[in-house]
């Protein structure tokens, strides 16, 4: 079913005009690259605050929140990036196994950062600026990290053609 | 200069093996990552942005370590992988370009970090500054990526 609709994407006029255009992909390709970094540079930089590690003199909930509007700005550039990557090539990537687990990495790194908001952060106030954070709070920090260093990995190897299973 | 590249492609290094390049590639990547957050910390603040509510040195001092532990990585990185394959990097303008950016953005990080190391508030020239950091570490990672890209 899936692949149905991958197949529907690839037929549609503007799919193959971003396809077989000649500077359309090193465009997309290295904008997603940069606003990538960009974005998880700064998810990381909290994250290290979160294990203790940086920025210990900061109360974690003022990297937090002064840190917020970059990260989705620079979230929202690496997904539009990223979805007309997509959209141009939704055959290509159909038949990566790394693009499906950097898919998969995206998905456990969101739920890690929904989980520690809707938990731990509610006491945030009891630890705010101590530079050892509770135990759920390193964990998450930690998690993230793993996660979106897995999704960069996955990423950067989605443009090779190894384990590709079809096309 | 030619001739130091090709020495370095008689080494041989990583040699028949894409595995290795990528391997070295992607380590390269997440030094990278980590290394530009700790330099966009410092840009948004000297922006006006970001972390506004701590004093300037503090961000400087709070992000340095990390910003040059990146740099390291990258710079290690970044060596391996032009050993590993000195003629596609020889050859490659983007490369070239990206060297002689690199230089320049060096310069003006560590020249914003001297000045802003015992200011408490962003001067008026941190805003240009700011916004140049950002732009050029972000055209050399488009020539870096470019370097793999256009051959």
């Amino acid at each position: 079913m899936i692949r149905s609709w991958f197949e529907w994407v690839d037929a549609m006029p503007s799919s193959i005009a971003i396809r077989e255009s000649v500077f359309g992909y090193p465009y997309l390709l290295t904008s997603h690259a940069v606003s990538m970094a960009l974005f998880a540079g700064l998810i990381i930089m909290m994250d290290l605050r979160l294990l203790g590690w940086a920025f210990k003199r900061t109360p974690l909930s003022q990297v937090q929140r002064q840190l917020f509007p970059w990260q989705m700005f620079t979230m929202v550039t690496s997904s539009i990036t990223g979805a007309i990557l997509l959209y141009g090539q939704p055959l290509r990537y159909y038949g990566k196994v790394f693009f499906w687990t950097k898919m998969v990495l995206m998905v456990f790194a969101g739920l890690n950062a929904l989980y520690f908001h809707y938990t731990t952060y509610k006491t945030v106030a009891a630890w705010d600026t101590t530079d050892r954070p509770p135990f759920g709070a390193k964990l998450a920090g930690a998690l993230s990290i793993a996660l979106w260093f897995g999704v960069v990995i996955f990423g950067r190897i989605t443009a090779y053609n190894w384990m590709t299973f079809s096309r | 200069m030619l001739s130091f590249f090709q020495y370095l492609e008689s080494l041989k290094f990583g040699a028949g093996s894409e595995y290795t390049v990528a391997f070295i590639n992607v380590s390269h990547l997440l030094c990278l990552v980590v290394f530009i957050g700790a330099v966009l910390v410092v840009d948004l603040r000297l922006l006006g942005s970001g972390m506004k509510r701590q004093p300037l040195s503090e961000v400087v001092r709070a992000a340095n370590p990390w910003m040059l532990g990146g740099f390291v990585g990258m710079a290690i990185t970044g060596s391996l992988q032009v050993v590993a394959t000195p003629m596609k990097a020889y050859f490659s303008d983007q490369f070239w370009l990206k060297m002689e950016l690199l230089i320049v953005a060096v310069i003006l990080a560590v020249v914003v970090r001297l000045l802003t190391a015992s200011r408490s508030e962003a001067p008026a020239w941190g805003k240009p500054a700011g916004l140049v950091s950002i732009l050029l570490w972000s055209f050399i990672a488009v020539q870096g990526r470019l370097i793999g890209l256009l051959q």
